[in-house]
């Protein structure tokens, strides 16, 4: 659905991105994690049209763009760095006049396709209201609202949870795991780890312009090959494990070998009282700083 | 894309708000006519303000005279100044382009939703001005005078009045077309604005210093007054085509900068 | 389209604007091999040629007057814009068009009619022989036979042909070959099929002309004319005047008569009734006026103030390019005379010394 090669984009002396090679397939909720300022919003901003890129390749939807952004960008719902909306105009006037814009709106089926957003992102009841009476929340549905208009087949979101209560988060997040099965990709740049790891099936990582990682978040969270146990006695632990332990931490052990209840039954039948123990699975954060640690500061290249 | 920036023109609180403001100068110019019948010396003051004092349907076209030199221009300026960095700074320019509109055409609708502003506004200081001429000034007369001392004809008058309202819109053209131009270069309305009033400010002062006569022909505030001239008698159409035809060279000069400009700009607000 | 051709294409389009009308514009004119004489000719027997049109002149003559003169000032200072119908010297119209209004000359079978916009007044007099130049002698058919009417073959020369309201139109310069004169020289261009003068340019001591006038616009059909008098619109003032301006007052109520000749200059015969003395031929004139008190006084007021200004015992001159103005002093039982003049400060002086003599006041 979404391809770049080699994408690159130079603001006079400063590399903002640098040769990414995004890959995200029909199906994926990709997370496309970055810190603040590694690009990521100039990388949406290619994928769509808005900036365009000093050297490399996109194609959205197998066509290429800037080239073929007419065609492609009405399937195409997007939310770019927060929601914009005329403040003097109601929330329906707004989506109105955005559908009227440019191509693929269709004049007759409008009101109906509005009311349909509006109930998705639960604004029905203000639909009416000016949006300058809106809260910060308010508008960020308002904003997804009008990414939905068009049942778009790829939804392109830059902090679609920003300004949202917990509530207001969990709804999106429903609401978006609904779309995706009804067959929507879903292309999710975000800086919140948690938010990703919950809902995504591929993850994208950007690190100071360069994309230092792209899998599914499935690999990302197998099993490492090692066993983690909480014992309050854990020298009596490593004495008796001796040469599996690859690593302790306090009263942690890390220890390898996948078959966690043959250690259990170890350390049980040795005495040793265990708290915790299980498979090693590591965090997408723990996954996201090794990733971005490895890149070393100011080279170009990994 | 053109009906949606109408519809967005129409629906803003401004458009009125300025309409408003437009109407008041004039408004105020007659009601002071009407109190103390004292009309601008020969010569000096807006066009056809002496004749409004015995004619009161003549006043619409004192109007256009009052509001033409600043009021409209700043109005115009403003609004065209506005169009592209207004939708910036709202961030609403970024969801126009991904929709997708076409940068050409949003210009192009921008600048069309512009003059409609500048016609809207017009005929409404015209309409609001032959109510107020007729109630305070007065028709005295019965037949209007022309500028060369015939007599013209309701039917004259008015068409030519319609012609003059014309002519006013299309004066307003170079403006708009230069303000877009800054708008797309800048995401700051206040600066767009200001740039283009700056342009009309040093053409003004350019056309009364006659060092620099061999500019004036193409200074864009040149012909403005021109619109008198359709009320001679007859017509001296000479000053009001050179006046048309200039608008339509500051119209292509500067839409065609504007997307020279934007059409690969990048987009970052 | 990358932004280096767009702005390039915008770039060519700007300069294509520019340079289309440039280049017409400086097509070089078609010459014509018609000789000075003839297109003198010409000149002088264009008197019944109907025509109208679009002009402008501009003056380049600051006198230093007021008040009653104040129109004067405004022809020779400034640039003044004309349309013109014409159908014969005893009917036409000329209006000079202002920004916001205009003042317009009729003459037609009941005399001069004066229109003023602003002033919403129609003025109403018999056209007098004799009076101050007014905006009428701007139009440069008229100033170019005014002014090489009464020229002589010898005293011209081809200059190359020009485009001049649309037309390629061969040119003339007039040296003349008066002592007293001040007027350098004066180039004209004129139609050589109707002997219409298209375009004025008057020199003086300078490089650039004291004043020109030139049609924009001219059109040799006959001018669509009403026939009859000028009728006043309703609702605007109309008066009855004696006299055009201070000048034609002068010649019909004054007591004086001056002399047949003055610093050698003849006076020219005149229909007038005779108190303004008008001297000279073609480019090199001398007026002597007349002016009561009331109208001296202040002029002599504003004269002596000027810079350059020389108050002598036989009056104050003033010289404003290559014209001249004298006033003599308020004597007792002597007209206040103004002089003026396309002659020098001396010639001047000598005139008023002359007149002093010579002038005959009627009891």
């Amino acid at each position: 659905m979404i391809h770049t090669r080699s994408l690159t984009k130079r603001y006079g002396p400063v590399l903002a991105v640098d040769s990414v090679d995004l890959d995200v397939r029909k199906g994926d909720i990709y997370g496309f994690l970055g810190a603040n300022g590694s690009g990521k919003t100039t990388t949406v901003r290619m994928l769509l049209g808005l900036v365009l890129a000093t050297s490399g390749g996109i194609e959205l939807l197998g066509r290429p763009i800037p080239g073929a952004a007419r065609e492609v960008l009405p399937q195409v719902g997007s939310l770019v760095e927060g929601p914009a909306a005329y403040g003097h105009l109601s929330g329906r006037a707004n989506l109105s006049l955005f559908d009227a814009m440019g191509v693929g709106g269709r004049r007759r089926t409008r009101q109906q396709r509005i009311d349909e957003v509006l109930e998705q992102v639960g604004l029905t009841e203000v639909g009416r209201r000016p949006v300058k009476a809106y809260s910060l929340g308010m508008r960020q549905r308002l904003g997804l609202a009008a990414a939905l208009l068009r049942s778009p087949r790829l939804l392109v979101l830059d902090e679609p949870t920003n300004g949202l209560d917990p509530q207001g988060i969990r709804e999106i997040r429903e609401l978006l795991l609904q779309l995706h099965a009804t067959g929507t990709t879903v292309f999710l740049s975000s800086h919140l780890l948690a938010e990703v790891e919950q809902l995504c099936t591929r993850v994208g990582v950007l690190d100071r312009g360069r994309l230092v990682l792209q899998e599914e978040l499935a690999v990302l969270q197998a099993p490492t090959g090692r066993t983690f146990v909480r014992t309050p006695d854990p020298d009596r632990a490593q004495a008796l494990l001796d040469g599996r332990v690859e690593s302790r931490d306090g009263r942690q052990l890390l220890v390898r070998g996948t078959d966690a209840a043959q250690i259990n039954a170890q350390l049980v039948a040795a005495g040793v009282r265990v708290d915790e123990l299980g498979p090693e699975r590591r965090t997408l954060e723990q996954v996201v700083l090794e990733a971005t640690e490895q890149a070393p500061v100011g080279s170009s290249r990994p | 894309m053109i009906v949606v920036e109408l519809v967005k023109m129409l629906r803003r609180p401004r458009t009125w708000v300025t309409i408003g403001m437009l109407n008041a100068l004039p408004t105020l110019v007659a009601v002071l006519l009407a109190l103390t019948d004292l009309g601008p010396r020969p010569g000096t003051g807006p066009a056809f303000l002496s004749a409004v004092l015995t004619d009161g349907t003549l006043f619409p076209l004192a109007a256009l005279a009052i509001v033409l030199p600043f009021l409209l221009p700043i109005a115009v300026a403003v609004f065209s100044g506005d169009a592209i960095a207004g939708e910036a700074a709202a961030g609403t320019l970024r969801y126009m382009v991904i929709r997708p509109v076409g940068r050409t055409t949003l210009l192009v609708a921008k600048l069309v939703s512009v003059i409609a502003f500048v016609l809207l506004a017009v005929l409404v200081v015209a309409a609001t001005a032959y109510v107020m001429g007729t109630l305070l000034l007065g028709d005295q007369t019965g037949a209007t005078t022309s500028v060369s001392g015939t007599s013209l004809s309701a039917t004259q008058i008015s068409g030519r009045t319609a012609l003059s309202i014309g002519y006013v819109v299309l004066s307003m053209l170079g403006v708009a077309a230069i303000a877009l131009f800054l708008s797309t270069v800048t995401d700051s309305s206040l600066g767009a604005a200001l740039g283009a009033l700056g342009v009309l400010v040093a053409s003004s002062l350019l056309f009364t210093l006659d060092a620099a006569a061999a500019l004036q022909p193409y200074l864009p505030t040149r012909y403005w007054l021109s619109f008198v001239d359709l009320f001679r008698d007859p017509i001296l159409w000479r000053d009001v085509v050179r006046g048309v035809v200039l608008q339509g060279v500051y119209v292509a000069v500067f839409l065609g900068a504007s997307w020279a400009n934007f059409t690969t700009k990048d987009i970052t607000s | 389209m990358t932004p280096q051709r767009r702005w390039f294409l915008v770039g060519v389009g700007v300069l294509l604007l520019i340079a289309i009308p440039v280049a017409v514009r400086s097509l070089p004119a078609t010459e014509s091999d018609v000789t000075a004489a003839d297109l003198l000719a010409k000149v002088q027997a264009s008197g019944s040629v109907r025509y109208s049109g679009y002009a402008e002149a501009v003056g380049g003559l600051q006198l230093p007057v007021t008040d009653r003169f104040s129109d004067l000032a405004t022809l020779l200072g400034e640039r003044t814009r004309l349309r013109v119908w014409w159908r014969s010297p005893e009917s036409w119209r000329v209006d000079a068009i202002g920004l916001t209004g205009e003042t317009d000359l009729i003459r037609d079978l009941g005399g001069l009619a004066t229109w003023e916009y602003e002033a919403a007044r129609v003025t109403f007099t018999a056209d007098a022989p004799v009076r101050l130049p007014r905006t009428a002698d701007l139009v440069p058919a008229v100033l170019g036979r005014q002014l090489l009417g009464e020229a002589e073959s010898d005293e011209v020369a081809r200059l190359p042909a020009e485009r001049v309201a649309g037309r390629d139109v061969p040119g003339l310069r007039l040296t003349p070959r008066d002592p007293q004169t001040t007027i350098d020289h004066v180039d004209a261009w004129v139609d050589p099929q109707t002997g219409l003068v298209l375009r004025v340019e008057v020199y003086g001591a300078g490089t650039s002309p004291v004043m020109s006038t030139s049609f924009r616009s001219l059109s040799t059909e006959a001018p669509a004319l009403s026939e009859g008098t000028f009728t006043p619109p309703p609702g605007a003032e109309v008066r009855v005047e004696e006299a055009v301006d201070i000048a034609a007052a002068a010649d019909q109520f004054a007591p004086v008569r001056p002399p047949g000749t003055l610093v050698g200059l003849d006076r020219r015969p005149s229909e007038g009734v005779g108190a303004v003395g008008d001297y000279g031929r073609g480019v090199t004139r001398l007026v002597a006026i007349p002016l009561w008190d009331d109208a001296a006084d202040p002029l002599r007021d504003q004269l002596e103030t000027t810079p350059g200004a020389r108050v002598g015992r036989r009056g104050t001159v003033v010289t404003v390019g290559p014209l001249g103005l004298m006033l003599t002093p308020n004597r007792f039982e002597t007209p206040n005379w103004l002089l003026a003049g396309t002659v020098s400060r001396q010639t001047l002086a000598r005139a008023a010394a002359e007149l002093e003599g010579a002038a005959r006041v009627l009891q």
